[in-house]
C-alpha cells in the first residue's frame, strides 16, 4: 500500500463525505494492494477484471467503511467476498463447459484457468474423494459407474463426493 | 460502468459517480432492530393482551427465565448480524452463539423429559396451543427480520450464509419474546419445545432462504 493506514482511513473519511480527490487518491491506493492481492490468487488475465469488480464493489458499499477502522482490513474482506464469488462462478464454468463438448474455444480456455485453480484446490483433497468428484460431478459418471471404476462402494462414491465438496467449499471459504 | 477499461478512466468514472454517504454505525442499526422488537411486542400485547401473572405482577420464574433469555438471544444476535454489514477481516462475531447454547438448554431439557418419560414408559403430551406460539412468535419476528434484511442490503456481509442463519435467529427469538408476554404457558415441555423451536424454525428459514437476498 502507497499510503499508509491513517492516510488511508482519513482519505476514506473525506470519501464517505464526498471529497473527490480524496476518493480518487484512495481508489488509486486500493486499486495498487488489489493487484498485489489478486497476482498471487488468479491467472493473469483476471487481475484486471477483478481489481475492477472489486473497486466497483467497495465504490457501491462505500457506507460499509466505519471510519473508526483501518481501511485494509475492510477492503480485504471485499477482495475476498469478489475472490470467492470469482471461484464459485469458475467453477460452474468448468463444470458446464466439460459437460458441453460443443462450447466454444475461448469458453474452453476460461475452463481451463478455472480447471487449473480447481486442480489446486483438489490437492488439498484425500485420492478417493477427489477421484470421485472428478468423475461424477465433473466427467459425468453415473453414481454406479464412478463405483465400477474406482471400486468404491456405491455409498461410498456419495459419502466421498459430499464430504469432499463440503471440504472445498470450506477451503474456499478460508483462501 | 464496463469492466476492463482503462485503470485511470475507471477510476475517474468512480470518482464522477461519488456522492456523500453515511457511514453505517452500530448504534443506528441496532435503534432499528429495537424499534421493530418494540413494535412486534406492542402488536402482541395489544391484539392477544399481556399474560394474567404479568398484569398482577406475581411474576412466574418459569416465565421470567426463558423469556429473559429469549430476549437476550435476541440483543445480542442482533448485534452481530448489524456488525457483519461492515465487512472486516478478521472480526470474530461469534458471542452470540453462547447465548444460543444457553438458550438451547431449553429445547434440550425439553427433549431430555420426553424421552426419559417415553423410556418409563409414560407419554407427555404436547399441548396444540404451541402452534400459536410458533406461527405467531415466527410472523411477528419477520419485523425484526426486515429490520435486520434491511440493514445487511445497505451494508456488505461478507458471508450471506451465516448473515441469513443470524437474522433468522435474532427475529426468532424477538418474536417469540414478544409472544411469551402473551403466553399463559410455564412449563418447560412447551417453552423448550414450542418456544425454542420458534427460534430453531426461524434460523433454518433465515439460512435457507436469505443468502440471495443478501449477496451482493
Amino acid at each position: 500500500m502507497i499510503a499508509d493506514e491513517a492516510t488511508l482511513s482519513r482519505l476514506a473519511a473525506l470519501g464517505q463525505r464526498g471529497d473527490r480527490q480524496a476518493y480518487s487518491a484512495m481508489l488509486t491506493a486500493c486499486r495498487s494492494w488489489l493487484l498485489r492481492y489478486f497476482r498471487r490468487k488468479v491467472a493473469p488475465e483476471q487481475i484486471d477484471d477483478l481489481v475492477q469488480e472489486t473497486l466497483l464493489s467497495l465504490h457501491r458499499k462505500l457506507a460499509s467503511y466505519d471510519p473508526a477502522r483501518p481501511v485494509t482490513p475492510w477492503l480485504a474482506a471485499i477482495a475476498r467476498y469478489r475472490f470467492v464469488d470469482h471461484l464459485r462462478f469458475a467453477y460452474r464454468a468448468a463444470v458446464e463447459a466439460e459437460l458441453d463438448g460443443d462450447v466454444p474455444a475461448s469458453d474452453d480456455d476460461q475452463a481451463l484457468v478455472a480447471r487449473l485453480s480447481l486442480d489446486r484446490l483438489f490437492e488439498a483433497l484425500p485420492d478417493a474423494q477427489q477421484r470421485a468428484i472428478e468423475l461424477v460431478k465433473i466427467e459425468g459418471f453415473s453414481i454406479s459407474e464412478a463405483s465400477a471404476t474406482t471400486g468404491q462402494s456405491e455409498s461410498l462414491v456419495k459419502v466421498n463426493i459430499h464430504r469432499g465438496l463440503r471440504r472445498l467449499a470450506a477451503l474456499i471459504e478460508r483462501i | 460502468m464496463t469492466m476492463q477499461s482503462h485503470p485511470d478512466t475507471f477510476i475517474d468514472s468512480l470518482v464522477d459517480d461519488l456522492k456523500p454517504v453515511t457511514p453505517l454505525r452500530q448504534r443506528a442499526g441496532m435503534t432499528r432492530a429495537l424499534l421493530a422488537l418494540a413494535i412486534g411486542t406492542f402488536l402482541v400485547v395489544t391484539a392477544f393482551g399481556m399474560r394474567p401473572d404479568l398484569r398482577s405482577g406475581h411474576l412466574d420464574p418459569m416465565f421470567l427465565l426463558p423469556t429473559g433469555l429469549f430476549l437476550v438471544l435476541a440483543l445480542a444476535t442482533a448485534w452481530a448480524t448489524i456488525d457483519m454489514a461492515r465487512p472486516f477481516v478478521g472480526t470474530r462475531r461469534d458471542g452470540w452463539a453462547w447465548t444460543a447454547l444457553m438458550a438451547a438448554v431449553l429445547p434440550g431439557a425439553a427433549l431430555g423429559l420426553i424421552v426419559s418419560e417415553a423410556l418409563r414408559g409414560q407419554t407427555l403430551a404436547l399441548d396444540r396451543g404451541g402452534i400459536f406460539c410458533l406461527t405467531f412468535g415466527t410472523l411477528i419476528g419477520l419485523l425484526t427480520g426486515g429490520a435486520l434484511v434491511f440493514w445487511l442490503r445497505r451494508g456488505a456481509p461478507a458471508s450471506p450464509a451465516k448473515a441469513g442463519l443470524y437474522t433468522g435467529v435474532a427475529a426468532g427469538a424477538a418474536g417469540i419474546f414478544a409472544v411469551s408476554l402473551h403466553c399463559p404457558h410455564n412449563d418447560l415441555i412447551h417453552i423448550g419445545i414450542w418456544h425454542g423451536g420458534t427460534v430453531i424454525l426461524s434460523g433454518l428459514i433465515g439460512r435457507l432462504t436469505l443468502p440471495r437476498l443478501l449477496a451482493w
